[in-house]
């Protein structure tokens, strides 16, 4: 039996019990309720009749998982919302005035009903809800995270007014993004947000989209965000960087713009044909692989035998790995500095043993379009195993073979060995063996 | 001593002008590669000389190309059809370099103006001219701009293959400079090869000369 509680217990109704709890709620409504706020008059009379019992600070409902479903909505607040017009029957047109409260209406839990009661957004709000549904969260949803925002979780829907959500002291992400808002607030984008309210700096939604809100594994999202408003980022990096495009591809705009951030290598797993993740075929045995690593990451061998196993005729198109250097951490991609702190030293990265290059990982999205991510040795980066399973990220100097290393020593060896052990032998025939009228010489290279 | 004009204007210019460019090459290659190791410019000064340099490379390689396309003297580079007589007289040049020479054997291969290079070096400039450094002007623009050229970067196996046949290749050139500096100074004199390719005239026995018939002067000079 459904329990409902306007600060005391409600006794227990006799049939029909909607009419009698029905009838509780308007003399309780006549007699005891504050008088309405005039915010509150220019709300329907259903309406009033409706905040008459939800009205009520307190009133909710113990459900089956022991939850509690808050019942209570703020009549003053609601009132001066955006949804007042449309009245309580616009989102609750499943309520039957007459037969309400329903005797029996079981709910297992309050994000059950926030779940179902999403549905009713789609009405109004069509184009963002299919946003947010082609998004992670809804992925995550749909995957039964619990904590995965509904549209209620950021926009309260009795009391939502417009662009609420799209104040920095209001922005619902650091609900559940808590540390990478704290990170951002220690951005150049939130003190350039602070300096000046003119200021176009974004918060979490200028980049990332209030509703769309895709996975960063794929990757070319924030970048193209970061592109939005720098449209010029580029152009001005030729100035002083070669390779330029190459570095924006390869590189995240964190990885020199967040200047005491830890870098690492990520090598995404892809599809060699159209780029796109590669997710359901290949993550079984990755994670396998990653799992008898005991911790230590994929070796070389193991990656590359991994890929030769991807690659096998029959299983599709060509996986391939697409190397990015980033930071390692989300709140870390968010405390932008300003660009007189960017790292500008090439060395950074581009000399052996570069911090950036001592963490790798290999992932791919999974099955919500989150990135899944396992351990790699920092060893595939320099291996000459990887010269075909890595051959998309390179960085000279920073992750140069070492075999090719010892081919070099050869070489200045035998560059210098050849000339010596020939006058040395020459010296010795002079010395040991020849008389000296038979001392001379004849040619030797022509060029 | 006969002098005999074997090495024309435009290719003293070619070989010297790719002799200071591929060291600039090689010693930018090492700092670029070596980075922190050997500190003698900045990264991005070691950088932007060698592409500037390996583009200067590039059109000296085409003075080099156009010369010989245009000019009998591409004789010089008509390989031994005859593998057997090719063989021998490659066993017999090697034979004189590791043994013969330092006995004060005379040199099997005789300098003439149509016939500079022995068999050796022969087979050599033929794979160095025509295959390595192609090949290393061709993976040195790739990786100049990856980006510009993906779509080739991607059809031979991505960047870490391009720079690694770039390395090797730079690796084989370190070994080469060394050793080719080395036999330059095997002449009759330690310097005759070298104010050779200065002057253009080598030093030749008279006999040796004489012995080997030029196949057409074709009004190249001769001096004595």
């Amino acid at each position: 039996m459904d329990k409902y509680s306007i600060r005391r217990k409600t006794p227990r109704a006799l049939p029909p019990v909607g009419l009698v709890i029905a009838a509780v709620c308007a003399a309780l409504a006549l007699l005891t309720a504050p008088q309405p706020i005039a915010a509150e008059e220019e709300l329907s009379a259903e309406d009033r009749q409706c905040l008459g019992c939800h009205g009520f600070a307190g009133m909710d409902k113990t459900l089956e998982d022991g939850d509690t479903l808050a019942l209570h909505v703020p009549g003053e607040a609601f009132a001066r919302s955006v949804h007042s017009v449309f009245g309580c029957a616009g989102c609750h047109a499943d309520i039957d005035a007459a037969a309400h409260p329903p005797s029996n209406k079981d709910i297992k839990s309050a994000r059950d009903y926030a779940v179902s009661a999403n549905a009713a957004c789609h009405g109004c709000h069509g184009e963002m809800f299919e946003q947010w549904d082609k998004g992670i969260h809804a992925a995550l949803v749909r995957a039964g995270n619990r904590q995965a925002p509904l549209c209620s979780d950021c926009h309260s829907p009795h009391a939502v007014i417009r662009e609420a959500a799209a104040q920095p002291e209001q922005t619902p992400c650091k609900g559940c993004h808590g540390e990478i808002f704290t990170a951002y607030l220690g951005s150049m984008h939130a003190a350039a947000l602070r300096s000046s309210a003119e200021s176009y700096a974004p918060i979490c939604s200028g980049c990332h989209s209030a509703h769309d809100v895709r996975p960063t594994v794929l990757g070319e999202g924030p970048k193209a965000a970061c592109s939005g408003c720098h449209a010029g980022a580029l152009e001005a990096h030729r100035t002083w960087l070669p390779n330029a495009a190459l570095h924006f591809e390869a590189v995240s705009c964190p990885a020199c713009h967040s200047p005491g951030a830890e870098r690492q290598v990520d090598l995404l797993l892809v599809d060699g044909e159209d780029r796109a993740i590669s997710s359901e075929q290949i993550g079984v045995p990755l994670l396998a692989a990653a799992a008898r690593s005991d911790g230590k990451g994929l070796d070389a061998l193991t990656l590359w035998t991994l890929l030769q196993t991807f690659n096998r005729e029959g299983l599709g198109g060509k996986t391939v790995l697409r190397g990015r250097l980033e930071v390692r951490t989300g709140a870390q991609a968010h405390q932008l500095a300003g660009k007189s702190q960017a790292l500008g030293d090439c060395q950074t990265c581009h000399s052996a043993g570069s911090e950036p290059f001592q963490s790798v990982t290999i992932s791919l999205a999974g099955p919500t379009g989150q990135r899944v991510r396992v351990g790699a040795d920092a060893d595939v980066l320099s291996s000459v195993i990887s010269l075909d399973s890595v051959s998309g990220f390179y960085a000279i100097g920073g992750t140069r073979i070492k075999f090719l290393d010892i081919l070099l020593l050869a070489a200045v060896f035998v560059g210098l060995a050849v000339p010596v052990g020939h006058m040395t032998m020459g010296w010795i025939f002079r010395r040991y063996f020849l008389a000296p009228a038979q001392t001379g010489k004849g040619g030797g290279e022509q060029r | 001593m006969e002098r005999i004009y074997v090495h024309p204007l435009p290719v003293r210019i070619w070989h010297w002008t790719n002799a200071v460019g591929f060291v600039a090459m090689i010693l930018t290659g090492l700092q670029i590669r070596y980075v922190g190791l050997f500190d003698v410019v900045s990264f991005r000064m070691a950088v932007s000389v060698h592409n500037w340099v390996g583009f200067v490379l590039i059109a000296n390689f085409f003075l080099w190309l156009l010369y010989y396309l245009f000019s009998d003297r591409i004789k010089v580079y008509h390989p031994e059809l005859s593998p057997r007589k090719h063989f021998i007289n490659s066993f017999r040049q090697m034979q004189y370099y590791g043994y013969g020479i330092f006995k004060g054997d005379p040199n099997p291969f005789h300098v003439s103006i149509y016939r500079k290079f022995n068999p050796l070096q022969s087979m050599l400039y033929q794979i160095i001219m025509l295959l390595l450094v192609p090949i290393q002007f061709y993976t040195g623009i790739l990786l100049w701009d990856l980006k510009g050229f993906s779509a080739q970067v991607d059809f031979f196996g991505g960047v870490r293959v391009i720079d690694t046949v770039h390395v090797l290749i730079f690796i084989f050139f370190i070994a080469y400079i060394l050793i080719h500096s080395y036999l330059g100074a095997l002449g009759h004199t330690p310097s005759a090869h070298y104010k050779a390719m200065l002057t253009g005239y080598e030093e030749v026995e008279e006999e040796a000369a004489a012995a080997e018939p030029e196949p057409e002067p074709a009004g190249e000079v001769r001096a004595t």
